[in-house]
């Protein structure tokens, strides 16, 4: 008797398997690998949203080169672990090319398996140097990179007046690179600005009082957070508790409307961020129609930027497909590295260069006002 | 002086949380020898059911301040105590005669379950509690920083420990979970109805968990259903810490580890504060095996 079961157990298996394989030989798979579940959802989940209405407005005007778009998504979780399992997940199911992820380790995971597979990846949300420093030749971001982003850290440090500032990071790819950058532009300066503090927390964590009755004995005048949201959103919340009103600056992974709900909205206000235009800031009649559109199927306007990035490398993506009338990947990486000029983004415009960054100057300050709004700084 | 005070009351209030879920570990396994690793997402739990009722039933609107507090208490403690027991009947007594590994890996399955329950109820983004329920004063002594929710937080954590430990030590009901304990079988011998005590540890347990969800909610606003994992860990560390099975134990170990963390920080690198809290834990362990106050074994006669 159980052996009978054991088998109708396999035979059920099997049918279900069988209904995995695809059903049309005429459609270009793109994958969207995203932070669909973990501390990062928001983010993931606004991705999908853009890049479902762009496939849906591709495919509603023919498709390209006549076959139509199969968006496949596979969730990262926010882990590299993760990262590296949905990225073979989409290489075996034959993408041509991939948008994703958020958070630089997490990228940084997958883009062995993609490029071994010679799997276009074209990254929105990974700002860290070290990504195209590897010499991937089927690796693209539409994000800036930290370099710049450092740069214009410094100068706003400088603008304000500082003199002793902190720097805090998480350990993490993207923050460590991001404050080790910093302080190396800061040392530069020689000696008119003092690094007072330097040093990591744990992610994940709650509880940030002991940092930061740490920071407050070094005594600085503002504090450089380079990590992500959830845990500046803490921080600053927890420095308001403890009554100390030293002005804290974010790098663009601190740039998320959660921040202002964990943190609430007085202790958020005065909390300054570098970042890439808001979608809401976003000059151009081409943002104005994608934000148009996302505003009529899901009732608000984007909060990412990410996702705004991530729609800019599909339609990237699409127009590399489109133009070169093939889905071969040597032949669209060099498009996208030689051919592709000033191509009209939501974000700007576009071209990489052959390291497979984005060309041009992208990052500008935000403050929080009183309300929680984002509010951009001259 | 008055940093290390004042990180002495930082490393106080985290400890007193991670006793309270500390507790929690260390009665299952003084029961029935496996370590319940479910019981972080127990605590995750709590600390969403508390979200729920504050923010869908709009509790503090209702009754106040000091009304929500012990309506909240009490519904988190008496639900995640309910759920803790569904636990146990569905995923570990069937496996009681089994050996003892077929328990844990159903207590790492229970745990992924209930965490990804709670992130297909709840969704995968960060909740936060409304703020103002609590008091937001503080006291200021001697220069120091102390808000009064976190003095709560510790003299409550204190007086539920010191208050079960009475329950375990004198009352007949204590002395049949600690003859379970002790050995099954001659508990049953004796007429103690073993299943009864076992569902009775499974209520006690994850209610304090629950207890100290709600408190974690309360105190850092930000809940989100991975949070379970990293506090479990450190709360099974710190019974560890204290000598599993013994309920003092896990109280002394989950201050002192809160203390450690919070000066580890402060005085070295904070960075490697987890690393120096789980060194100093391999150091107690190589001196004193069975942790700070012992392991409850059986004594053979």
């Amino acid at each position: 008797m159980k052996r009978a079961l054991f088998f109708v157990y396999i035979a059920i298996l099997s049918v279900f398997l069988l209904f995995q394989t695809s059903y049309s030989a005429d459609t270009i798979k793109i994958g969207l690998m995203a932070p669909m579940t973990g501390k990062w959802a928001s983010e993931g989940q606004e991705m999908k949203q853009v890049l479902d209405i762009l496939v849906e407005d591709v495919n509603s005007k023919g498709g390209v080169n006549g076959a139509k778009i199969e968006l496949i998504t596979e969730d990262d979780g926010g882990d590299p672990r993760t990262a590296a399992l949905a990225a073979q997940k989409l290489v075996t199911q034959k993408v041509v090319a991939v948008i994703g992820t958020y958070g630089s380790s997490v990228t940084e995971a997958s883009q062995g398996i993609f490029n071994e597979a010679k799997v276009i990846q074209i990254a929105n949300g990974s700002t860290a140097i070290r990504l195209t420093e590897k010499k991937l030749p089927y690796f693209f971001r539409t994000c800036p990179r930290d370099d710049e982003q450092a740069k214009v850290a410094v100068q706003t440090i400088k603008k304000l007046g500082v003199k002793n500032i902190a720097i805090l990071h998480d350990n993490t790819t993207y923050a460590k690179g991001l404050a080790e950058e910093a302080k190396t532009l800061i040392e530069k300066e020689g000696g008119a600005i003092k690094v007072v503090f330097f040093d990591a927390l744990t992610p994940g964590e709650q509880d940030y009082t002991a940092i930061l009755t740490k920071l407050k004995s070094a005594n600085p005048d503002m504090v450089f957070f380079t990590g992500y949201y959830p845990e500046a959103g803490l921080l600053l919340k927890q420095k308001k508790e403890m009554k100390w009103d030293v002005p804290f600056m974010g790098g663009d992974a601190t740039n998320n409307p959660d921040l202002v709900k964990i943190a609430g909205k007085e202790a958020a206000a005065g909390f300054y961020f570098l970042s890439a235009p808001l979608p809401k800031d976003l000059p151009g009649g081409e943002a104005k129609t994608l934000l148009n559109a996302f505003n009529q199927k899901y009732g608000h306007l984007p909060n990412s930027i990410y996702a705004v990035l991530a729609g800019d490398g599909f339609r990237v993506i699409v127009k590399a497909i489109e133009s070169t009338k093939s889905t071969d990947p040597d032949k669209l990486a060099n498009y996208l590295h030689k051919e592709l000029k000033d191509f009209p983004g939501f974000t700007g415009t576009i071209a990489f260069d052959e390291k497979g960054d984005r060309v041009g100057e992208v990052y500008r300050v935000y403050k929080v006002d009183e309300n929680g709004q984002f509010v951009l700084q001259p | 002086m008055e940093n290390f005070f004042q990180q002495l009351l930082n490393g106080l209030s985290l400890g007193g949380i991670y006793a309270l879920i500390a507790l929690g570990y260390t009665m299952v396994y003084g029961v029935l020898k496996l370590i319940n690793f479910a019981h972080g997402d127990l605590f995750t739990i709590g600390s969403y059911i508390g979200f729920t009722l504050l923010v869908s039933f709009g509790l503090a609107d209702i009754t106040g301040p000091l009304g929500a507090l012990a309506v909240l208490c009490a519904v988190v403690m008496l639900s995640v105590a309910f759920l803790g027991a569904c636990l146990e009947r569905a995923a570990y007594r069937p496996l009681r005669h089994s050996p003892r590994l077929s328990a844990v890996v159903s207590a790492l399955g229970a745990s992924i379950f209930l965490q990804n329950a709670v992130m297909l109820i709840y969704g995968a983004k960060f909740h936060v509690y409304p703020q103002g329920i609590l008091t937001k004063s503080s006291l200021s002594l001697f220069g120091l920083y102390l808000p009064l929710v976190k003095v709560f937080v510790l003299f409550a954590s204190l007086i539920v420990m010191a208050l079960l430990y009475v329950f375990i030590q004198k009352t007949l009901t204590g002395a049949a979970i600690r003859a379970v304990a002790i050995d099954h079988r001659a508990a049953q011998l004796v007429g103690i109805n073993v299943d009864r005590v076992v569902t009775l540890v499974f209520l006690i347990g994850p209610a304090l968990g629950g207890l100290a969800g709600l408190m974690v909610g309360l105190l850092y606003g930000q809940i989100t259903f991975t949070m379970g994992w990293l506090y479990g860990l450190k709360a099974f560390t710190a019974a560890i810490l204290g000598g599993i099975g013994n309920i003092p134990g896990a109280m002394l170990g989950g201050i002192i580890l809160g203390v450690i963390e919070s000066m580890s920080s402060a005085y070295l690198s904070v960075a490697w504060k987890d690393a120096v809290t789980f060194f100093v834990l391999i150091l107690i362990l190589t001196v004193r095996p069975t942790g700070i106050l012992g392991e409850r074994v059986a004594e053979k006669v």
